[in-house]
């Protein structure tokens, strides 16, 4: 589906932290699972800028790993903060949805 | 130098003597501009020049920078260093200024990218 | 800022910018223009911090993998550098508040 961007802007961030929460990951191979997904627009770029803000914000554990290809790369892995943030990422989503589906159905 | 010395302290003096000497190495161009920034600047007044002191090290190093790639001052700063130089305070007109910054990045990775005919 | 943080700050500095040199010639471009676009918008830490080191190291793992400069992180680069620098405030936001309760300081 074309022009997601403005609309998955908020959730972004929670997609990737859920993404991380699976198993220990990084920036290329996050990027592609959402592309798979179905967000073809999301570039490795936007997710660096949410892994950025992530780490500074202490909610994922970042190592440095040789890699095969070039350079060493940065995994990720959830810490308590960020499962604690996930969990709330959800509830807020469960949320917004049911609300959603509510005044779409022409409920009160 | 001028006013600066006598409003600033000793540590800021020092800080700023570090700014001349690398404006001392620009090309004519850039150092005059760098001149002209700091005046324009100047009149932010109410201000002990400590909290200047990053814009001033950001102007700088965006001289330095363009003048070791070959670019014209004019290039960089455009027609209005007044207005430019209260962009970078972040008065009145900064948020227009961003944009056309925006658009300016935009555009100059498209033209140069393009010229690698890539 | 003594004389040996200056030395030492302009050797890290050549280091960094003999990497940038080292990068493929799109992303070259793309690099310099980000730098310019942040020397106006004056991010904090953007001499001394992790920021631009940090875009080489992501810049080199996108090299790595075969990609594009623009593949990677989207056509909208300024777009990019406001995401990278989201939550950072800048040097004319904390002049500004640091003259705040002068009105009219800002627009002489």
């Amino acid at each position: 589906m074309d022009d997601l961007t403005e609309m998955l802007k908020g959730t972004l961030e929670g997609c990737v932290l859920e993404i991380i929460g699976g198993e220990e990951t990084y920036g290329y191979a996050i990027t592609r699972r959402l592309n798979e997904l179905g967000f073809t627009d999301v570039v490795e770029g936007t997710v660096y800028t949410i892994l950025l803000r992530l780490e500074k914000n202490g909610l994922v554990k970042a190592t440095k790993r040789p890699s095969e290809l070039g350079p060493p790369r940065k995994f990720y892995t959830l810490n308590d903060a960020g499962r604690d943030e996930l969990a709330v990422f959800w509830a807020k989503w469960e949320y917004l949805t049911s609300r959603i589906a509510k005044l779409k159905e022409g409920g009160r | 130098m001028n006013l600066w010395e006598t409003m600033t302290g000793s540590d800021l003096t020092r800080e700023y003597k570090a700014f001349e000497a690398r404006a001392a190495v620009l090309p004519a161009d850039h150092r005059a501009a760098w001149e002209e920034i700091k005046g324009h600047l100047f009149p932010y007044g109410d201000f002990t020049g400590r909290n200047l002191m990053p814009i001033l090290d950001g102007a700088l190093g965006l001289l330095e920078e363009t003048a070791a790639d070959g670019q014209t001052v004019h290039e960089v700063l455009g027609d209005d260093i007044a207005g430019f130089c209260a962009a970078l305070a972040g008065g009145r007109g900064a948020r227009t200024y961003r944009d056309r910054w925006r658009d300016q990045l935009n555009r100059n990775v498209a033209r140069k990218l393009g010229r690698l005919g890539g | 800022m003594g004389i040996q943080d200056i030395i030492e700050g302009k050797k890290q500095w050549r280091a960094h910018l003999a990497r940038v040199k080292a990068l493929p010639p799109d992303y070259q471009i793309v690099y310099k223009e980000i730098q310019k676009y942040l020397f106006k918008i004056g991010p904090i830490g953007l001499l001394d911090g992790p920021l631009l080191p940090g875009i080489v190291d992501f810049f080199e793992e996108g090299v790595a993998t075969g990609r594009g400069v623009l593949e990677l992180i989207g056509p909208d680069v300024a777009g990019f550098c406001d995401d990278l620098i989201k939550d950072s405030p800048t040097y004319a936001e904390i002049y500004q508040k640091s003259i705040s309760g002068k009105p009219g300081t800002a627009e002489k």
